[in-house]
Order: C-alpha cells, then sequence, then structure tokens
C-alpha cells in the first residue's frame, strides 16, 4: 500500500484527460460521478431549488464549453467544477441579497439571517469527502473510525486488529493525502493559516 | 529546536490527546508547528463533516437533458458563423471564460458530439447546412428584409399562436412569438423544403419572444421555403419531434 495512487493512469485523472480532451463520454461520466457533489453544493448553499438546479446545470454546461481552460496540473476534475459551481453560487447569492436588500428597503423589515451554509465550507467539504473516497481502503477505513466513531488510535487497533504502529501510519498517510488535497482543491483561503503557502 | 513529531501532531489534531507542557512550550514558539496542527485541525474537522456526504441524492434526470440540450445548441455555433461575433450562448458559460473559436477542433468536436446524441439523419443535415442559435435579449437592428412569413398555428395548436419571420440582409432569421403554448422541452426552428419534406434546424428558440437565428451562408430560401417551430422533447434525438406549433411560408 502507498500514496502513489493519484499517478497518472488513476481513472480520476484518466476521465480529466478525456473531458479535457472533449471526448464526450467523458461529460457523462464526469456528471455521473460529481453531479451529486455539485447538486448538494448548490443545494445546502441556495434557499431555492430550482435555483440550486440552475446553478448545477449550468456549471456543467460551462465546464464543458470551457473545458480547454481546465488545468489538470493545477487541480483535480471535481474541485475545478466545484470552482465552477461555488462561483456560480456566489454570484446567485448576491444577486438574491440585493433583491432582499430593495425588498427590505421597501419594506423596513429586519434583516433575517441568511438560511445556507456558506459555500466554501461546503466546498472543502465535497472536496475532503472526494479525496476520502480515493483513499487506499485501510487508510480510509482507520480515518473513517477516527473521524466519525470518534475513536482512539488504541480503540481502532483494538477494533480492526491492525497493529497499533500501522494504524497509526495509515492515519499519518491519510491525513496528509486529506491536507494536501484541501490545499490545492479547497474553496477557502481564509481558513488557511497565513503561515502556509498553499498550491493554488 | 526540533519540531514536534508529525504523528505527534496529527495525535493533537484528532484530539487523541490534550498537547502537554513540553507541546505548548513548542508550539508557542514555533509558529510552522503551530500552523501545521491549525492545518490539520481544520482538515480533521472536514473530514468528521463528510459522514452526511457519503450518499448524496442523484441529481434529476431533467438536469442532464437540460444540459445536452444547453451544450448541443452552444456547441454548434462557432464553426457555421466564422467572422461573426461571439455568440451569447457562449458568453453564458461566463466563467470559464469561453474558448477562443478554433474551427477545425471544434468541427471535429461536433462529429463526435453528433455521433454520441445525434440520429443519423439529423447528422447528415447538419454536416451540410449547420445549425446555428444565437439569442439575443433587445430586438435586432434595422437591416434589409429580404423574405418574410407568417406563422400561424399548425395541427392542435391554439389558434392564438402565431409569429413573424423575416430573413434579413445579413443572412439572420427574425423570429418574433406569441403565445406559444407551453411544452415540457423546448422550442426549435426549422426550415423544410415543401417539395421533398427535407428539413435541417435552424436553432433554438429561447423564453423570449424574439430569437435572431444565422442562416447558413448557402441557404436556398426559394427551396426551403417554409419556416416551422416545433416542440421538443429533451431525448437526446436531434430529428423533428413530429410535433409543429407554427408554420409559415417565405415570400420575397
Amino acid at each position: 500500500m502507498s500514496d502513489t495512487r493519484q499517478e497518472p493512469g488513476a481513472p480520476e485523472d484518466e476521465l480529466a484527460h478525456r473531458f479535457r480532451a472533449g471526448d464526450e463520454p467523458a461529460l457523462r461520466e464526469a456528471y455521473d460521478r460529481y453531479g451529486r457533489a455539485v447538486l448538494h453544493l448548490a443545494t445546502s448553499t441556495l434557499v431555492n431549488r430550482s435555483d440550486a438546479e440552475d446553478v448545477t446545470q449550468a456549471t456543467f454546461v460551462a465546464a464543458w464549453l470551457g473545458r480547454e481552460t481546465f488545468d489538470p496540473t493545477k487541480g483535480s476534475l471535481v474541485g475545478w467544477l466545484l470552482g465552477i459551481a461555488r462561483r456560480k453560487v456566489i454570484d446567485r447569492l448576491r444577486s438574491s441579497a440585493r433583491e432582499h436588500r430593495v425588498v427590505e428597503t421597501v419594506r423596513q423589515l429586519p434583516d433575517p439571517a441568511p438560511s445556507g451554509s456558506d459555500p466554501d465550507t461546503v466546498v472543502d467539504r465535497l472536496v475532503v469527502a472526494d479525496e476520502l473516497a480515493r483513499l487506499p481502503d485501510e487508510q480510509r477505513r482507520m480515518l473513517e473510525l477516527a473521524f466519525f466513531d470518534d475513536l482512539t488510535h488504541q480503540q481502532i487497533a483494538a477494533v480492526t486488529g491492525v497493529p497499533l504502529g500501522t494504524v497509526k501510519s495509515h492515519i499519518r498517510r491519510g491525513m496528509a493525502s486529506l491536507k494536501r488535497r484541501w490545499e490545492v482543491d479547497g474553496a477557502a483561503p481564509g481558513a488557511r493559516p497565513a503561515g502556509l503557502s498553499g498550491a493554488r | 529546536m526540533p519540531h514536534l513529531e508529525h504523528d505527534r501532531l496529527v495525535f493533537l489534531a484528532l484530539g487523541e490527546s490534550a498537547a502537554d507542557d513540553s507541546d505548548r512550550t513548542h508550539l508557542d514558539a514555533c509558529p510552522p508547528c503551530r500552523d501545521e496542527l491549525d492545518s490539520l485541525r481544520h482538515v480533521a474537522g472536514l473530514g468528521a463533516a463528510t459522514q452526511d456526504l457519503r450518499d448524496l441524492p442523484d441529481p434529476p434526470e431533467h438536469l442532464w437533458q437540460g444540459i445536452t440540450a444547453e451544450i448541443r445548441a452552444a456547441e454548434q455555433l462557432p464553426t457555421l458563423v466564422p467572422g461573426r461575433g461571439q455568440p451569447v450562448a457562449a458568453e453564458r458559460a461566463d466563467d470559464p471564460p469561453p474558448p477562443a473559436a478554433a474551427p477545425a477542433p471544434r468541427r471535429a468536436r461536433r462529429a463526435r458530439w453528433s455521433r454520441y446524441a445525434v440520429t443519423a439523419v439529423a447528422a447528415a443535415a447538419l454536416a451540410v447546412v449547420g445549425t446555428v442559435a444565437v439569442l439575443r435579449e433587445e430586438a435586432p437592428p434595422e437591416q434589409a428584409v429580404t423574405a418574410r412569413a407568417t406563422l400561424v398555428a399548425y395541427g392542435s395548436t391554439p389558434p392564438a399562436a402565431r409569429g413573424d419571420a423575416r430573413v434579413l440582409g445579413n443572412g439572420e432569421l427574425h423570429l418574433h412569438v406569441t403565445n406559444l403554448p407551453a411544452v415540457p422541452g423546448y422550442y426549435e426552428v426549422w426550415l423544410i423544403n415543401p417539395q421533398n419534406m427535407e428539413m435541417f434546424s435552424v436553432g433554438v428558440l429561447g423564453s423570449g419572444p424574439d430569437v435572431l437565428l444565422p442562416l447558413p451562408p448557402n441557404v436556398d430560401l426559394a427551396q426551403y421555403s417554409v419556416v416551422d417551430v416545433s416542440a421538443e422533447e429533451f431525448d437526446n434525438n436531434t430529428a423533428h419531434s413530429g410535433d409543429s406549433l407554427l408554420r409559415g411560408s417565405l415570400t420575397g
């Protein structure tokens, strides 16, 4: 088991290159693989369901028509798609905020709290979730036990029967992959500590 | 001063144990270790929040149909109108910027797309005359009118539906429609040769009442004299649905 799963030849990279080259079936594959993530970003940040579907549709259309601007060396396809969707979500939020301000001025109503999630946080979660799904099985399993079940390394070793040193090594490598991916594809530079140069 | 072991930072980030005095002393004095720990903590928080993302619902099927319809309409633009301005449909793909017009590769891409989503008959028609859809918000500027047609409701279409088609001196077809019945899919504009019912798609009609559709420069309007507006489904079939809403004959 190694950390080299993202070398050329990984299915994600192969899909990204076919997408960029304009191979139409790659659009459907990208949609099947990442449409859920894009729609989730839109539905969890926009109040209106039809706005969210519009953003999702517009994201894939813009991505396909602008596929030549996608640079696989700068990030993943899903990261790029989520970046497009994020900008479209923010545009919608801004325009609805403008409309709201007009309405507010007219009605002199107090400002209701915005109801959607922060788009950058949603993008970061989706990127980390994608990376988690790409990790080697054992690394993913150990991290899921730590994240979701809140188990300690010791407990993970006991539950899985994997030696403690191996558990630690899997978790360390897995965390390093998640962090690297977040730095490359994440959306929230503000959340990034100032001391990190950030691979953007 | 040696940095903290990376394992130790991961340990702290995952909350396995609290930082002890020596950890704290080092972290207070070492920005790189502190930043790394902050990053790892943030990533651990994101990781813990991914539990709800494992079984996201599939997008509804109509989204995919909308994507293919919009792409099909947009992708056929630049190949067929060399020298014209960038079409609005491509500008709607505002980010990333639309690729610059590149006739040869675009032709190749359209050919592949045709194989993917276009019926053979329609593909042949497209290859000959092509399809162009330029959607504009505003009314067209004054142009000489070289032919016009009054479009009336066809078949079972409510008689209130009607339209006017004008072929302008610059080779564009200006279409104005009113009272079109709502359809589940979209409207498509065709030119039909009434002698043999051969036809080709001129483009897609958006939600507005007016559309400007560039015609292929070599089109023979004496032959393809009938303007037809059809109701199309998002079914990946680019042939005419057979459901005509409006028709009219061009007269010069």
